[in-house]
């Protein structure tokens, strides 16, 4: 399941790394659009290039350690397969667990490096709208 | 949140909050710095963070900031935390992502006008030889069995590769080497990660730059260090790349419950901690000298190839291109050491998040090249401005466990220095006040402007003004590697 993508995100100023703010209808909204949201800073997929496709499956004591592990995860593909995925197709998304098939293209420019996603008061809210988070991250 | 009215002056450059701000403080947090620098504090969350930081266990006299302090995550950068080795806590967050980012200066015997025209074809050929920016693999490619003995011995395994000398172990900062590193300890990702990076510089803030020395204020640390007016040095400001960042994320992972089993409250996730004395802890700190171990290597490999480099542009052209070491420090770093507090010797886990040791003449843990001086102390300024060599002082010991500043200090988001300037005018600004540039990204480049820094000056006048080191020398650059 794909999902409707309801997500929004906003950068919020930080005086050395990065920070964005991520709202989502629902959890899986909050996962691919924090996603989507990191890896339009990190790189640009190649116009040309094959399809690539990975298999992400993540348990974790909380929802906050999902979310690190998952944008992680994706940080990690970057770096050793050269990937830059963008399509994320959740066939599972609880608070504890993922697993989504991952599609995507080679790195055609690298934008900048992040070094890692932190938990730095990291929470995931869940409001009346939705789910939300600040999540920071180490350039 | 924090009121400047709330923090007391103890003198013209120590600001103190004291622990009844919030009853979850454990110590006063102190601030050091000139007035102007302490008022720029409050302009982000660095505070904040600081405050954070006196909440955890163990630690011992003050949480403090150094001059150069700005918001981070977890610590702020700039911060120094010193936990009991009996009863505090050992914090990856408080280490950070890039276990021993440090800087290592390589003092020449070229003058100033022996090298500019030569400065276009050694800078192609340091961005050549010496790979920078994200995605480039490292100028070295380990196996496994190669990699832990990197991990086990740092700069010691690049000796045994012909990448260093004897002397440029004994100019490095724990000579190239952390004891407690147990490549068992490290993930294996880290390691996969590790692999194919050693001998790379990396991307964000990290360089390689060569300098002319433009003042000297102490001659005779700067006759000991090696140094004087009108020379040519080298810096290289890198860390341990992916396998240190893979050590703190899988460590902060690990940590993530060890306060509810251990019984202790922290005020942030990012701080997650472990008794020093425990199975967690001292698994940590295996791992992070490890990691720092790499970095040391990391270092070293770039310092083989910057003299490879020299070499291949100016053998024949000058008469003597050989670089010596001045010294390598670590900025990011806890460490195990002994310090008097209140009159008894304890043993501490000293945390420098963003902050360099500055141990003075005498410090038993000194090489003997420096016992008689005290350390140097490489303050690398932002891209296009001074860079300063100072010299550990006893103050240092008695204020701040030995430490003091980094660098700069940013002043401003990267998001707000891509909008003020593009890396295409940063460059040609640079190369207005005769500095020669190589990036791979613009975008990079003008992150890095100087704008979106502190001032040096001011940063390492405060230091001196502290009393935490002594300024010897200032460096201004010439040519600039940025990935």
């Amino acid at each position: 399941m794909q999902g409707l993508i309801m997500g929004r995100w906003k950068e919020i100023p930080h005086t050395a790394d990065l920070a964005l703010h991520v709202w989502g209808s629902d959890l899986l909204d909050l996962f691919a659009t924090a996603a989507r949201a990191m890896m339009s800073f990190v790189a640009v997929p190649a116009q040309q290039g094959g399809e690539l496709r990975a298999r992400v499956q993540l348990e974790a004591l909380d929802t906050e350690t999902l979310l690190v592990d998952w944008l992680g995860e994706l940080l990690f593909l970057l770096e050793r397969e050269r990937a830059v995925f963008v399509t994320y197709d959740f066939d599972r998304v609880t608070p504890h667990a993922l697993s989504a098939d991952l599609t995507g293209r080679p790195v055609g420019t690298y934008l900048a490096n992040i070094k890692a996603v932190t938990y730095h008061n990291l929470a995931v809210v869940q409001t009346e709208e939705g789910y939300e988070t600040e999540v920071v991250f180490d350039v | 949140m924090v009121k400047r009215e709330e923090f007391q002056r103890v003198d013209a450059y120590v600001w103190e909050l004291p622990r009844d701000f919030d009853s979850r403080m454990l110590v006063p947090a102190r601030i050091y710095g000139s007035e102007a620098l302490f008022r720029a504090a409050f302009d982000d969350r660095s505070i904040e963070q600081l405050v954070n930081v006196a909440m955890l266990p163990g630690i011992v006299k003050y949480a403090m900031a150094m001059p150069d302090m700005h918001q981070g995550y977890g610590f702020p950068i700039g911060g120094v935390a010193a936990f009991d080795a009996d009863t505090g806590i050992v914090s990856p967050g408080g280490v950070g992502y890039d276990i021993n980012c440090g800087v290592r200066m390589l003092a020449s015997q070229i003058d100033e006008e022996e090298i500019r025209p030569h400065l276009n074809d050694l800078a192609t050929i340091l961005y050549r030889n010496c790979p920078s920016g994200v995605g480039e693999g490292g100028a070295v490619r380990l196996s496994y069995g190669e990699l832990d003995r990197v991990l086990e011995e740092g700069a010691r395994w690049a000796k045994a590769q012909g990448y260093a000398t004897e002397d440029d172990l004994e100019r490095t900062e724990s000579g190239g080497r952390m004891p407690r590193a147990n490549p068992s300890a490290v993930p294996d990702r880290a390691k996969q990660r590790g692999l194919p990076q050693l001998g790379s510089l990396g991307s964000g803030n990290h360089f390689l730059e060569i300098d002319i020395v433009d003042a000297i204020y102490e001659a005779e640390a700067a006759a000991a260090f090696g140094l004087r007016e009108g020379q040519v040095v080298v810096q290289i400001h890198c860390g341990s790349r992916g396998l240190g960042h893979e050590v703190c994320s899988q460590y902060l992972r690990m940590l993530q419950d060890a306060p509810r089993r251990y019984g202790f409250e922290i005020p942030d996730r990012e701080l997650v901690s472990a008794p020093y004395d425990s199975v967690e802890g001292r698994d940590y700190v295996a791992a992070m000298a490890a990691a720092a171990n790499y970095a040391f290597a990391n270092r070293q490999v770039l310092a083989h190839f910057v003299r490879l480099s020299f070499e291949e542009v100016l053998a024949g052209k000058v008469s003597n291109w050989h670089l010596q070491q001045v010294y390598d420090v670590t900025h990011n770093m806890a460490k195990v050491e002994d310090h008097v507090v209140d009159g008894k010797r304890r043993t501490l886990i000293v945390h420098r998040k963003g902050a360099t040791r500055s141990f003075p003449a005498g410090h038993p843990e000194l090489t003997e090249v420096y016992r008689s001086t005290g350390q140097p102390v490489l303050v690398p300024g932002s891209m296009g401005t001074a860079s300063y060599v100072l010299v550990g002082t006893e103050s240092s010991m008695a204020l701040t466990f030995g430490s003091s500043c980094h660098g700069a200090g940013r002043t401003m988001s990267r998001h707000a220095a891509t909008r003020r300037a593009r890396g295409e005018q940063v460059r040609s600004e640079l190369h207005e006040q005769g500095i020669t540039v190589r990036a791979q990204s613009m975008r990079g480049l003008a992150e890095e402007a100087p704008f979106a820094y502190k001032d040096v000056s001011e940063v390492v006048d405060s230091v001196a003004g502290v009393g935490i080191a002594r300024k010897v020398a200032r460096v201004h650059p010439v040519a600039v590697i940025k990935g």
